[in-house]
């Protein structure tokens, strides 16, 4: 005779999910309501947002935090570069991921040239961020250039270029290190994937008389869709959130600002606002989130 | 077989208590022999106190062992100074101070809602505002006003009661340059701003670079920009001017604010004028800055930066003398000085806390303190007793200064320091400087608007 607990009633499910239930309400729900009444309230998190509405200037009652999230040059100058990570770097990792995957598979150093690549991703953000710095150091005056990128320049014949002050540039170089970091996590990914298709669909495929180009769109990157999928929905979800590379290298001046720093700026200074950055970045990656579960249900529905 | 195996572990278990019973068996011998002697000095006082006051003055009747909790923001290197402040005084009473370390407003806030220490040392007034009601007037707590001139007690008192009262402070307004250099080439030190602007013009002309300077600084980056423009507000404008800005009297978009502004931007835009013009200040980080007056050769003239610029040219250039390689002048023309200041304020009535007050804003504290060379004692009675003499030199430019101003940008709420680190920047990166003022100025409205 079994004793009574384990026998499945009504209440015996619940019990097994309540340590689970438990933490997420502490954890993750409170924070998240929390966050969402502390974004609606002024810059001392006790008074309503309404208090920090200027007489004669547009507000939004108590949603007036929102209005500096959504319509402040500041953050519209944020919004505007998180976008340009997104199209920029999103597509910069998942490609240089393949590209590195697909190649290292054909040669036969194949793990030596996959650790270099993965390196970045052992570093710390923040210390990539410092070490990328020196590279892109501009001495000014006389002194010897002792960045990289400018003592090259310099023995090329041309002037030195300060990456990270000018506007028209300093984006890319900060998005070039984001690259640098998270490629290596995207090839280590796609390239399992590349490893585990089935070698007798390449071989047929080979046998039929494919060239390399055919098989690679034909064959693996339909095979491997589903992978780069979520490869790409990652990286949008870290690109959103980026801020280490842009907090070390720029502290986000020069017109390099993005969402999460200045999330991270405002949060000792003026809590209301800063809890509506949060709950815009929330709302932002909840879309990435709701496609990456959905297409975990279809997969498992398919298996 | 069964049976020595118990034997075997009944002996291991034996053994065990054995060794456990060893171990503690010395830490236990030791205090043992140690609670006589300690209390062997105890007795006689007991006995003797009667026939003698053992209980000296400056201790405002503070007995040995008495404790005083204190909060304040330095360590390592710093506290040692402080602690060093602290020893005649600790040596003497016997007091013990309880010493809490946090630059967290936060941490300082909470202890002070439940159980406040007895002193609090803080680098802003802020503390005066938020706690009015629980700080005792130091006056009634041994305090000596007359140690500190008028602006001091002014930045320090609240609704007619003296409650804060600065204990350190550094002066900002400074100009480092390289005595050797000047000579060289017939410059002298100017005192006025006129002589200033006449100096810096006759540097570009004779093809030398006047100014070194630096920007950068990570997330603060914009910071030496705002003390060059602070101190020339002060020159032009002089310190009230400063203190309205800072109670918002003044918006930061006023035509004196605009004509500083202009001035820096001349002065920091140029390659004539800076080194590596405005791309050189703004790459620049502000410690590169201030060695390129020094580097052989030497690439600009003068660099403007804290009291703590000193310690950074020696730490990069061991072999320069002070007074002959390097030196300071007050900035020219400046009506009053920009500094940091730290400041003591109460809210323990023991008699440790009075004796305390009583030592920092007397004779004694205020010759330790200038002896130990903790930065600069605002206290009158430090004059004359540095033993560094570039803190000598220090103060008596803030001795004679007509008054101080905190930093503005550190002075009024959090938002508006960063809304002035951007506006120098964009200024520099060529924007238009009414239209960047405008914007701190409303950031300004806003962070003062209560």
């Amino acid at each position: 005779m079994l004793p009574t607990i384990t026998r499945q009633g009504r209440l015996v499910p619940w019990l097994y999910l309540a340590p689970a239930l438990v933490i997420m309400l502490i954890f993750i729900v409170f924070p998240v309501f929390n966050t969402i009444s502390l974004s609606l309230k002024d810059k001392t998190g006790t008074r309503s947002a309404e208090v920090s509405c200027v007489a004669g200037e547009p507000c939004w009652g108590k949603f007036e935090n929102y209005r500096y999230a959504l319509t402040h040059p500041e953050m519209t100058q944020a919004l505007r570069n998180n976008a340009l990570w997104l199209l920029l770097m999103v597509p910069g990792t998942v490609i240089v991921g393949l590209l590195f995957a697909l190649l290292a598979d054909r040669v036969p150093y194949e793990s030596l040239a996959k650790s270099i690549i993965f390196m970045p991703m052992a570093i710390s953000f923040v210390g990539a961020g410092v070490i990328w710095r020196f590279v892109y150091h501009i001495e000014s005056g006389g002194g010897k250039q002792i960045g990289l990128l400018n003592a090259l320049l310099l023995k090329l014949g041309a002037n030195p270029v300060a990456f990270l002050s000018n506007p028209a540039i300093n984006n890319y170089a900060l998005m070039v290190v984001g690259v640098w970091l998270w490629a290596g996590f995207c090839m280590t990914v796609l390239s399992a994937a590349i490893k585990g298709l089935p070698s007798d669909v390449l071989e047929a495929a080979r046998v039929d008389g494919t060239n390399e180009w055919q098989l690679f769109w034909r064959i693996i990157l339909p095979m491997i869709a589903p992978t780069l999928l979520v490869v790409t929905t990652t990286m949008v979800i870290n690109v959103l959130k980026i801020f280490d590379i842009v907090f070390v290298m720029t502290g986000g001046n020069f017109g390099t600002e993005v969402i999460a720093n200045r999330m991270f700026k405002l949060i000792v200074t003026d809590t209301g606002r800063s809890m509506a950055i949060t709950v815009l970045l929330i709302v932002l990656t909840i879309p990435m989130m709701l496609f990456n579960v959905y297409r975990f249900r279809l997969q498992e529905r398919e298996r | 077989m069964k049976k020595t195996i118990w034997t075997l572990l009944s002996t291991l278990i034996v053994l065990a208590f054995a060794l456990s019973a060893c171990r503690p068996a010395t830490p236990t011998a030791a205090p043992d022999t140690q609670v006589p002697a300690t209390e062997a000095p105890t007795q006689p006082p007991a006995t003797e106190a009667p026939t003698k006051p053992a209980i000296p003055e400056m201790c405002m009747g503070a007995q040995p062992g008495d404790e005083l909790t204190v909060m304040y923001v330095w360590s390592g290197a710093e506290e040692e100074k402080l602690n060093a402040i602290f020893k005649p005084l600790v040596d003497t009473c016997g007091i013990k101070i309880v010493a809490e370390s946090t630059r967290d407003a936060a941490v300082v806030d909470a202890r002070v809602q439940s159980a406040p220490p007895d002193i609090l040392f803080w680098p802003s007034t802020a503390p005066l505002d938020l706690y009015t009601d629980k700080l005792v007037p130091l006056d009634t707590v041994g305090g000596v006003a007359e140690n500190y001139a008028s602006y001091w007690l002014d930045l320090g008192t609240r609704d007619g009661k003296w409650l804060a009262v600065p204990v350190k402070a550094d002066i900002k307004s400074i100009v480092w340059y390289s005595p050797a250099q000047f000579e060289a080439f017939g410059y002298t030190v100017p005192t006025t701003f006129e002589e200033l602007d006449a100096l810096v013009e006759k540097m570009v002309a004779d093809g030398n670079v006047p100014w070194s300077m630096g920007l950068e600084s990570g997330p603060a980056t914009g910071w030496t920009g705002s003390d060059f423009i602070q101190d020339i507000l002060l020159a032009l404008q002089g310190p009230e001017y400063v203190s309205k800005i800072i109670s918002g009297e003044i918006p930061y978009n006023d035509a004196g604010v605009l004509q500083a502004y202009q001035i820096y931007y001349k002065w920091a835009s140029d390659p004539k004028y800076t080194v590596g013009g405005a791309e050189g200040t703004l790459n620049t980080s502000f410690l590169d800055a201030i060695y390129k007056p020094f580097a052989s050769p030497a690439e600009a003239m003068m660099v403007k930066q804290s009291g703590f610029a000193g310690g950074e040219i020696v730490k990069q250039f061991p072999s320069l003398v002070y007074g002959t390689d390097f030196d300071f002048f007050p900035f020219p023309g400046a009506k009053g000085m920009q500094g940091g200041a730290d400041f003591m304020m109460v809210f323990g009535t023991s008699n440790a806390t009075k004796a305390m007050v009583a030592y920092l804003t007397g004779a004694d504290g205020a010759a330790t303190w200038a002896q130990v060379g903790f930065d600069l004692s605002p206290n009158k009675l430090a004059a004359g007793k540095y033993t560094d003499p570039q803190l000598a030199k220090k103060a008596e430019i803030l001795a004679n200064a007509a008054g101080f101003t905190p930093d503005i940008g550190d002075t009024i709420p959090a938002p508006f320091g960063e809304a002035e680190w951007k506006a120098i920047i964009e200024v520099l990166q060529g924007g238009d400087i009414q239209a960047a003022l405008d914007k701190v100025a409303q950031a300004q409205a806003e962070a003062l608007k209560k």
